[in-house]
């Protein structure tokens, strides 16, 4: 009986444990600290090692045993279009920029953006976050709240402290991510959020006066600070009228985030921006 | 399952969790291996370690995720509890007790780690069609494990004999064939 009630109170004590632990947490105080990131940094190393050795029998399985030389080729191309698409955002994003008023009147926005390549080591262990550790850290000048991308469009930011040679990226479609959008033909603007069933996004606080149709695509908007301006998100999927006075809005993602192998981290400079004047642009 | 048995397997299901198993967006429902080993370390050790190893599981999944630590570890140490002491009222031997153990820690996992979100706050809107899908593919992930875990000593025990009858009846042939 008193061994019973011992395991009791012992399961009473775990559990208000870990109601103190979240509620430490729960106002947006730091999340774990040392012990957060000990963990973190002692499984991204051996993440790293188990991704590096899948990937070497992947690679010598599809580079040495089958059709090697088509291989290479493929993966040389798929290069080139990777940076094809970049660069074709890229120049959406700039001929954006040169559309708007408010940006030819001195807001601004960089276009020339520093990118670090930057492979997928793991994604989260939990199926309630979606976060993935890419194998670039602090060494690397990988920063908190730097964006991350890939050809296809925007993947998500870097979230809590880099570690040394790893980090951690919040994509887009988990629940809590957010960023500015707005819809590229009519440019009515609003916040995307991960959507409920972590695959789809959500537009919200668009009017419902604004004429958004499926199939439109929805670019960053840039007002986040985070997400450079005009880079896909994804395109409409559907809209219907709101509880409220705002459109419900669902975009399927540019990105199949179940599929990322390599992503760019855009690198946020320390140094400010030089001036930018509207005769330059 | 021995303690240092029930600590490796948190920390391969750990690994393939976040290494191997790609299930960021993936196609079907989203499956939890951390959770699997709680279930069956509670089934095999009683409640104590299905607390202990859903606190320890549920603690690293929250640290290497990056979201509330706590939350998976207050889910899974409830759940390895409960499943402890279902283990210790009721007789689950065949696998279809199993799959019934399975597909109700997991409703109440994911239930009970929707419900601690939406106290803070942070709730992923679920369906009921989320929950059981869930469910249901731990379900059938946790028998498959179960399967693989009765047949491989099996499998071993019967190569073992084989090879031993095979060898006893090499001698006699070989014996007279030189002699």
């Amino acid at each position: 009986m008193e061994y019973r009630q011992r395991n009791g109170y012992l399961v009473s004590a775990v559990i208000v444990g870990h109601f103190i632990l979240i509620s430490a947490q729960a106002g947006g105080g730091h999340h774990g600290g040392v012990l957060d990131d000990v963990a973190f940094r002692a499984f991204a190393q051996m993440q790293r090692l188990l991704t590096s050795a899948r990937g070497a029998v992947a690679h010598t399985w599809s580079h040495y045993v089958e059709l090697r030389d088509v291989h290479d080729r493929n993966d040389a191309l798929t290069l080139t279009v990777a940076d094809l698409q970049l660069l074709l955002q890229e120049q959406r994003a700039l001929a954006q920029q040169a559309r708007g008023l408010q940006e030819l009147l001195g807001l601004r926005q960089a276009v020339d953006l520093r990118t670090m390549g930057a492979r997928v080591i793991a994604t989260a262990a939990t199926p309630y976050v979606r976060t993935l550790t890419v194998d670039r850290g602090a060494e690397d000048g990988v920063h908190a709240d730097d964006a991350v991308i890939a050809p296809e469009g925007i993947v998500g930011r870097i979230v809590g402290a880099p570690g040394p040679r790893a980090s951690r990226v919040q994509l887009l479609i988990d629940h809590l991510a957010a960023a500015g959008a707005r819809v590229e033909r009519t440019r009515a603007s609003g916040i995307v959020t991960g959507g409920d069933d972590g695959t789809e996004l959500r537009m919200e606080y668009v009017s419902n006066h604004e004429q958004v149709k499926v199939g439109d695509r929805v670019v960053t908007s840039g007002t986040d600070g985070i997400y450079p301006p005009g880079f896909v998100i994804g395109t409409v999927a559907s809209v219907a009228p709101g509880p409220e006075l705002d459109l419900a809005i669902r975009i399927v993602p540019a990105v199949r985030f179940s599929r990322l192998e390599d992503v760019l981290v855009i690198v946020s400079d320390d140094e400010p921006l030089p001036p930018l004047s509207v005769a330059s642009e | 399952m021995t303690a240092i048995g029930i600590a490796l397997a948190l920390a391969a299901a750990l690994l393939a969790q976040t290494a191997i198993v790609r299930m960021v967006a993936s196609e079907g429902p989203p499956t939890d291996l951390v959770l699997i080993v709680v279930i069956f370390a509670a089934l095999s050790r009683g409640r104590l370690a299905g607390l202990w190893t859903g606190t320890a599981g549920g603690l690293l999944q929250d640290m290497l995720s990056g979201g509330i630590i706590g939350i998976s570890g207050l889910a899974k140490c409830i759940t390895g509890v409960l499943v402890g002491m279902a283990g210790s009222r009721f007789i689950i031997e065949t696998i279809w007790q199993h799959m019934v153990v399975i597909v109700l820690a997991s409703t109440f996992h994911t239930v009970s780690m929707l419900g601690v979100y939406a106290l803070v706050g942070a709730a992923p809107a679920a369906t009921a069609t989320f929950v059981l899908s869930r469910a249901a593919a731990e379900g059938v992930l946790g028998i498959s494990a179960l399967t693989l875990a009765r047949g491989v000593p099996v499998a071993v025990q019967r190569a073992r004999q084989r090879l031993s009858w095979r060898r006893a009846g090499r001698r006699p042939w070989a014996a007279s064939h030189h002699g």
